[in-house]
């Protein structure tokens, strides 16, 4: 396979990571532009577990998405009492916070002779696990679809489960789904935590991939990109995003005429897509024809 | 379903057991200056072993590039670098989207498999080093 494709397709997998940490808040009615900082602290977290401490590839991708929760569960319970423009400033304001802070941490040990860890704006490299364990590419590209299988499996069941549909009952009206009994905070911070976890677990996939991280790379723009492919690609299944990063850095990033215009074009899709579709492509009523549909083809076949 | 999500995962473990190798650490000297064309740039790298400082010949070298202020958002199709005449040194041609803050990924394949990150600032006219993030 051509190392482009499978570069592209690397990033769409990874992407889709933060994609659904964020699709999952806007689930249960929030707008979080602060997802980049739980992929920045899980990119960290496995960076450092596998080129500091040694540990394998699956431990390091574990401990990012423990850091990602547990991040966002001490970001959600103060965030509690905020909705809208007030949740999702505080969420920005955490990122940037974040951010600033990993151009800060210096955390380094002599391998080789030579110091490896974060330093600061400089940035964390040597990341090398995939190259000392000889794991190439296109295994690697396997590994990053088979978790997130994992994760839309788990979506899949997320949805036809009572949590999945307390987190809808939030999202449409979080007094009213109080008001049926549902324990509207818990449910808040748990998807938080999940939220956390997931972009964690696409961070230490980045890390890993690239071999190389920074702070910059986890600023503002991949939380703006991570929310805008839950609103293009659809709210109705966690599909929705997929088909959102699929469309930006699948087609969008193929079509190399467009390189330069790509952001201006990914712009006016969202601004179209909010005013024709406010739920993106696959929302609600577009899965449930499409289920409709499906159903129907089966009994006649 | 749980039985598909287990055997997913049981893959995934899989993909990410490996014994680890003392393997050759790269070090790259990256110098780029502009071809004349905007946007258009010609590089040329050193790769020698970080540990004994030998030149590192007859690899197959990629070289791609992203900005790391839009991670994955402008990619640069890796183009394939040819051995220059000194040993060690290899030549490439890099077409950029834009100016600005660019991470050059260099992949060396063949007897030595690594991959080496450098950062430079693109700009009309020069080529310099990327100074650090900003606040």
């Amino acid at each position: 396979m051509d190392d482009h494709l499978i570069g592209v397709l690397s990033n769409i997998g990874i992407v889709s990571f933060v994609a659904l940490s964020a699709y999952l808040l806007l689930l249960t009615g929030e707008i979080s532009f602060g997802q980049q900082a739980f992929f920045a602290i899980g990119a960290y977290a496995a960076g450092i577990a596998t080129a500091l401490w040694g540990w394998p590839l699956a431990l390091a991708l574990a401990a990012g998405a423990v850091s990602g929760a547990a991040a966002a569960v001490l970001v959600g319970i103060p965030t509690l009492r905020l909705h809208g423009l007030y949740f999702s400033i505080a969420t920005l304001a955490f990122a940037e916070m974040v951010r600033i802070l990993f151009e800060l941490f210096r955390y380094q040990v002599e391998i080789d002779g030579e110091p490896v860890g974060p330093d600061g704006a400089a940035g964390f490299r040597n990341i090398r696990y995939i190259f000392d364990h000889n794991i190439d590419a296109v295994q690697f590209l396997l590994l990053i679809y088979a978790l997130l299988a994992v994760v839309l499996l788990g979506f899949v069941w997320l949805e036809r489960s009572r949590t999945g549909v307390a987190f809808r009952m939030i999202g449409e009206d979080e007094t009213l789904a109080g008001l049926q009994g549902v324990a509207v905070a818990r449910h808040k911070v748990l998807a938080a935590g999940l939220a956390g976890a997931l972009a964690g677990v696409g961070g230490g996939l980045y890390a890993h991939l690239t071999t190389y991280v920074e702070p910059r790379i986890f600023d503002v723009m991949l939380g703006v990109h991570s929310l805008a492919y839950g609103l293009i690609g659809g709210l109705g299944t966690a599909l929705g995003p997929l088909l959102g990063v699929l469309i930006d850095i699948g087609l969008l990033e193929s079509i190399r005429a467009l390189a330069g215009y790509r952001m201006i074009i990914f712009g006016g899709i969202v601004a179209v897509l909010l005013i024709v579709r406010p739920r993106g492509l696959l929302d609600e009523r577009a899965v449930h024809g499409i289920g409709v549909l499906w159903r129907r083809m089966r009994r006649q076949t | 379903m749980r039985r598909m999500a287990a055997a997913l995962f049981a893959m995934a473990a899989i993909g990410m057991a490996g014994a680890a190798e003392a393997q050759v650490r790269a070090r790259a000297e990256l110098r780029c200056e502009p071809a004349g064309e905007v946007l258009l740039y010609d590089c040329t790298v050193a790769l020698s072993d970080r540990r004994t400082n030998e030149p590192l010949a007859g690899l197959a070298v990629t070289v791609g590039a992203d900005m790391p202020s839009m991670a994955g958002a402008h990619s640069v199709r890796p183009v394939t670098a040819a051995e220059g005449p000194v040993k060690g040194t290899y030549r490439f041609r890099l077409e950029l989207e834009m100016h600005g803050d660019w991470a050059l990924q260099i992949n060396l394949s063949g007897a030595t498999r690594d991959r080496v990150v450098e950062l430079l600032r693109f700009e009309d006219g020069r080529v310099g080093e990327a100074p650090p993030s900003r606040r």
